[in-house]
């Protein structure tokens, strides 16, 4: 069952990036958008599945978990909105002879991001994320303009640089593991977990220190996150919210895993340590950009270095909580990210500006998308009663338990000043003054495809700042069970 | 202590007393050659020495004690290195031990300082334009210099030049080894450096690019005489350290006999060919550079050096 | 996999083409002509290549001559083809702006080159492998990464920028071949496609780039700010 729901998962994307190559530009968003919907099809029962264990598949080269699950879920979340959205989106991009191409490699980027997390072995999990790279640089740049092709070189350097640090460090685990295992032996994420204990401490504190810095290169953790912004912003909309809501979960998962790893071993607290110190960094300095940004996607793009810095503070508290937290975070900080990408997109597009000071008057333009952003907005700061209240209170707890008060105090204080901040360009946007009031232009409103979506996200993040379903607190402690392993 | 071994130490200060100015000539003379000129013959450094000594000395007012103190020291300076390394005999001779490799630098580096200080002392504008720009090349070079020496010390874990040549003659492995080339190379850079050389150095005689002619332009008669001498000797001493510890240290007396040590003469003199050879090579076949990429080639000088020491660790 | 202690023909055939390596990338280190680059990094990745058919040898490893005959022909031939193309394709011949010179950057690189012997030496020692080859492996990967990485920050040249990251991965895949010559054989010849591919997606930007701009320098790109 698992099995065929994964594989479902998978060649659902595939055949479309195949398919999209070759048909007419409406039957490509068309095809994009099925394979979006078989994908999210699969993937819920697939989370609920995972619970059943560790399943391994192909002679144990696949390996479907509950934290890939959840990855996987989260992915396939944002595929199924970023495709709904982009059917409205990209025909006001006005490149309709290249959006064949553009929802091939759609699909293909999806593929990557949903067959990553699947990848029991350390170094094809590695070519994986290296693959998303590649495939995204093409969506960053589909715009063709200036800015979008400066956006994509800087990706693809710093981030390739990144992932061959990365590498590094997966090298180094690898002979870590060659003293116990032998020269020769597949580097699944279990075997490096049993090797563990007899591991090298000193080497396996700088192997995790390097896949740390590379494949949080590619999570955005600061200061590693230059390209984030740049990127986030320069791509349409519904590759924005793909890039937020999916990628870097996708590579948040390999500095888990290595996480969990590097515990096994004696190496002390220095990796968590390191990860916890990279997460309040992150949230340092998305604050600090936060509150003076002038960019409408920039502003959403270093939202989502300040909510992979919560991530990272949660998987690096640890324990029951901090894990729970993150995962949470993951799947709230995921539609949360997609919602205010898929507004901020229709902004621009209405407003004809990226800039921050040329959006104004938003309710009286568009009332009902202007309460579904504000609405966002309220929810990605952090605001109750939404799910990411829930989740950024979750492991701010697992911060005092964890004996990591200093770092929860710090995401406490740098929380409320990306509340404030954030939601200070938001009443600007909304309830400021127009200075010519009544001679603008009229607006193109936004079609319904690009507004539905945007219901499509608020819900479950209302849902789940209301309600936090037993089974999903199962899933998550069984989770951090597993990621924890013995060893604790 | 014997007399013989006394006798073969003077006889290497001799020997570079007297050949100096033969290696000089010889390298000015091929470079002429090469660039198919007639040349002034082998012999020409010693006709020039004594036509210098035969003139009249004419000291500026402004000269101090330096001025008549620098020849003085730089030719004693350049008369004493030749105890310490191996010149004709592959053994330690009297009076060796008094310093090692970097020892050996040391002196040498004093017989350039007390000229710089020489240059500087007479006040005229072409002695301080000299003397700066000397001591901007020896900031960027003596560094390297020292890295040299402690990479040969690393690599023959001793510090004086008769072991090191002791183990390049004996062990090949060393010779070929990684270390042992790159400080072959770096030395070879700072060679050219110190011998004034291009891409540095240049031989002509106009102003500007004056080096090593603007520090001595005070000089006359016997005084130039002895400052020459002893760059000549310095130039010697360095071809003599470059051959015989590192890159052909074959050839080398081991008894002491009175044939072996003409032999090891002859081979010294035969090994200097080769080494001048391929110095007037890289001398043709380059240009000079401008002042501020003086430190290219010294970086790289100094980049190998750093490597070699890298290379004695691994 | 290596017998250890090695014997000294197979310690010195490796300790040369090592440091062959290293001096490859101060060469690219230190010149400001793009062609430079180009015959340094074949070189080196030639080397290396030799490197692994030696490590082969000792090891009596026969894989690994099928990878290094791979790293010859796709890292040492066809890279370097394809950004000879895209050289090629460029109006100049070297880097104009510069943020460290030349020289300075060798410096750089020769304390890059120190400090990573420090840190093999620290690691190496409670491993108990001081004095065996791993410390070579260790500081010759190190130091190549770290060149890479100063290449990719003071060059300005699209080109080198891409220079600088295949320096960076040939320095893991030489520590790879010397630590870790048992890896399985599917893994690198997965890697070595991905950093065919990586090159290749490079290059279409590279392209985009001298579209849009009329220029590879990256100098120019400083649109997005903030």
């Amino acid at each position: 069952m698992v099995g065929a729901l994964l594989l479902v998962l998978v060649a659902a994307p595939a055949l479309a990036a195949l398919g999209c190559t070759a048909v007419r530009p409406g039957q490509a968003a068309a095809l994009n958008l099925a394979a979006s919907v078989v994908g999210f099809a699969a993937a819920v029962p697939l989370t609920v599945l995972s619970r059943g264990g560790p399943y391994h598949y192909w002679d144990g080269w696949v390996i479907f978990d509950g934290p890939g699950g959840w990855v996987v879920l989260c992915a396939a979340v944002v595929y199924l909105l970023s495709s709904i959205y982009a059917i409205g989106y990209m025909p006001l991009v006005g490149e309709d002879e290249r959006l064949p191409s553009f929802y091939a490699l759609f699909a293909g980027f999806a593929l990557a991001i949903l067959v990553s997390p699947l990848m029991n072995n350390a170094a094809i999990y590695w070519i994986a994320i290296e693959l998303t790279t590649l495939v995204s640089t093409f969506l960053i740049a589909f715009e063709r303009a200036a800015e979008s092709i400066e956006a994509a070189w800087k990706y693809i350097v710093i981030v390739s640089t990144g992932i061959s640090l990365a590498l590094f460090g997966t090298v180094l685990f690898y002979w870590n593991g060659s003293f116990l295992l032998g020269p020769t032996y597949n580097m699944t994420w279990d075997a490096l977990r049993q090797a563990a204990p007899g591991m090298n401490p000193t080497l396996a504190v700088l192997a995790f220190l390097l896949v740390l810095v590379g494949y949080g290169t590619k999570v955005g953790l600061a200061p590693m996150h230059t390209w984030l912004p740049d990127a986030h912003s320069e791509s349409p909309a519904p590759i924005s919210a793909m890039l937020s809501g999916a990628l870097l979960n996708a590579a948040m998962l390999g500095i888990v895993r290595y996480l969990a790893i590097a515990d096994a071993t004696k190496a002390g607290a220095l990796p968590r340590l390191a990860l916890v110190a990279l997460g309040a960094l992150s949230l340092l300095i998305a604050a600090l950009f936060i509150v003076r940004q002038h960019s409408i996607k920039r502003l959403m793009a270093y939202s989502s270095v300040e909510h992979m810095g919560v991530i990272a503070l949660g998987f690096g508290f640890g324990g029951p909580f901090g894990v729970a937290g993150a995962l949470y975070h993951m799947l709230n900080h995921s539609l949360n990210k997609s919602l205010m990408f898929f507004g901020a997109g229709n902004m621009m597009r209405s407003y004809g500006s990226k800039e921050i000071a040329d959006i104004r008057a938003v309710p009286q333009r568009f009332p009902v998308q202007a309460a579904l952003w504000l609405a966002g907005a309220a929810a990605i700061t952090g605001a109750p009663p939404f799910g990411l209240f829930l989740s950024e209170l979750v492991v701010l707890r697992a911060g005092f338990e964890r004996s990591f008060a200093w770092a929860a105090y710090v995401m406490a204080v740098l929380l409320i000043v990306v509340f404030i901040g954030f939601l200070s360009h938001f009443r600007a946007m909304y309830f400021d003054p127009v200075a010519d009031a009544g001679a603008s232009a009229p607006m193109r409103s936004p079609g319904g495809w690009c507004v539905a979506p945007m219901v499509l996200a608020l819900m479950p993040i209302l849902v789940f700042g209301l309600w936090w379903p037993q089974p999903m607190w199962e899933f998550f402690r069984e989770t951090a069970a597993l990621l924890s392993g013995a060893g604790r | 202590m014997s007399p013989r071994d006394i006798l073969l130490q003077i006889a290497q200060v001799l020997t570079v007393l007297a050949f100096a100015p033969l290696l000089q000539g010889a390298i000015v003379q091929f470079e002429e050659r090469v660039q198919r000129a007639q040349g002034p013959g082998i012999l020409q450094p010693y006709r020039d020495l004594w036509k210098l000594f035969h003139k009249q000395i004419v000291a500026p007012q402004t000269a101090s004690w330096i001025y008549w103190a620098a020849p003085v020291v730089a030719f004693t300076a350049m008369l004493t290195v030749p105890i310490l390394i191996p010149v004709l005999t592959d053994f330690p001779l009297p009076l060796s031990d008094m310093g090692d490799i970097l020892g050996g630098g040391l002196i040498l580096t004093l017989g350039s300082f007390v000229i710089v200080l020489a240059g500087l002392d007479s006040g005229s504008a072409y002695g301080g334009i000299g003397s700066s720009r000397a001591v901007m090349v020896a900031i960027l070079a003596e560094p390297t210099l020292i890295l040299v020496f402690v990479g040969i010390t690393l690599l023959a874990k001793a510090m004086l030049p008769f072991v090191v040549n002791h183990l390049l003659v004996g062990s090949p492995a060393v010779y070929w080894s990684p270390a042992h080339l790159f400080l072959v190379a770096a030395f070879f850079i700072l060679l050219l450096v110190e011998t004034d050389r291009l891409p540095i150095h240049s031989n002509t005689h106009i102003e500007v690019y004056m080096i090593e002619e603007a520090r001595i332009l005070e000089y006359s008669g016997p005084m130039l005489a002895v400052l020459k001498w002893a760059s000549m000797m310095k130039q010697f001493i360095l071809y003599t350290i470059f051959s015989n510890v590192l890159v052909l240290p074959w050839g080398l007396s081991h008894q002491g006999s009175a044939l072996g040590t003409a032999a090891s003469l002859a081979a010294l003199l035969g090994k200097f060919l080769l080494v001048a050879l391929v110095v007037v090579f890289v001398d043709t076949a380059q240009s000079r550079l401008r002042f501020y990429r003086y430190q290219e080639p010294l970086a790289a000088s100094f980049l190998l050096a750093v490597l070699a020491i890298i290379g004695t660790q691994l | 996999m290596l017998p250890a202690p090695l014997d000294p023909l197979a310690s010195s055939l490796f300790s040369l083409t090592a440091i062959a390596t290293l001096l490859l990338a101060f060469v690219m280190l230190g010149s400001r002509w793009l062609d430079n680059y180009l015959y340094a990094f074949a070189a080196q990745s030639w080397a290396i290549a030799a490197l692994g058919a030696a490590v082969g040898y000792f090891a009596q490893a026969p894989d690994l001559y099928l990878i290094a005959a791979l790293t010859a022909l796709f890292r040492g031939l066809v890279l370097p083809y394809l950004i000879w193309r895209m050289i090629r394709r460029l109006q100049i011949a070297r880097e104009l702006h510069e943020t460290l010179r030349p020289a300075s950057a060798l410096v750089v690189g020769a304390l890059a080159v120190i400090f990573s012997l420090f840190v093999s030496h620290a690691l190496a020692g409670p491993l108990g492998l001081g004095g065996t080859v791993a410390i070579l492996a260790l500081t010759v990967m190190m130091a190549t990464v770290l060149i890479g990485f100063l290449m990719l920050a003071i060059r300005t040249e699209a080109v080198s920028q891409i220079f600088g990251l295949l320096v960076l991965e040939n320095g893991v895949r030489l520590g790879a071949q010397i630590l870790i010559p048992g890896m399985p054989l599917l893994i690198e010849l997965v890697i070595l496609a991905d950093v065919l591919a990586a090159v290749a997606c490079l290059g279409v930007l590279v392209r985009y780039l001298l579209t849009q701009f009329g220029t590879a320098s990256t100098a120019g790109l400083k649109r997005l700010v903030g």
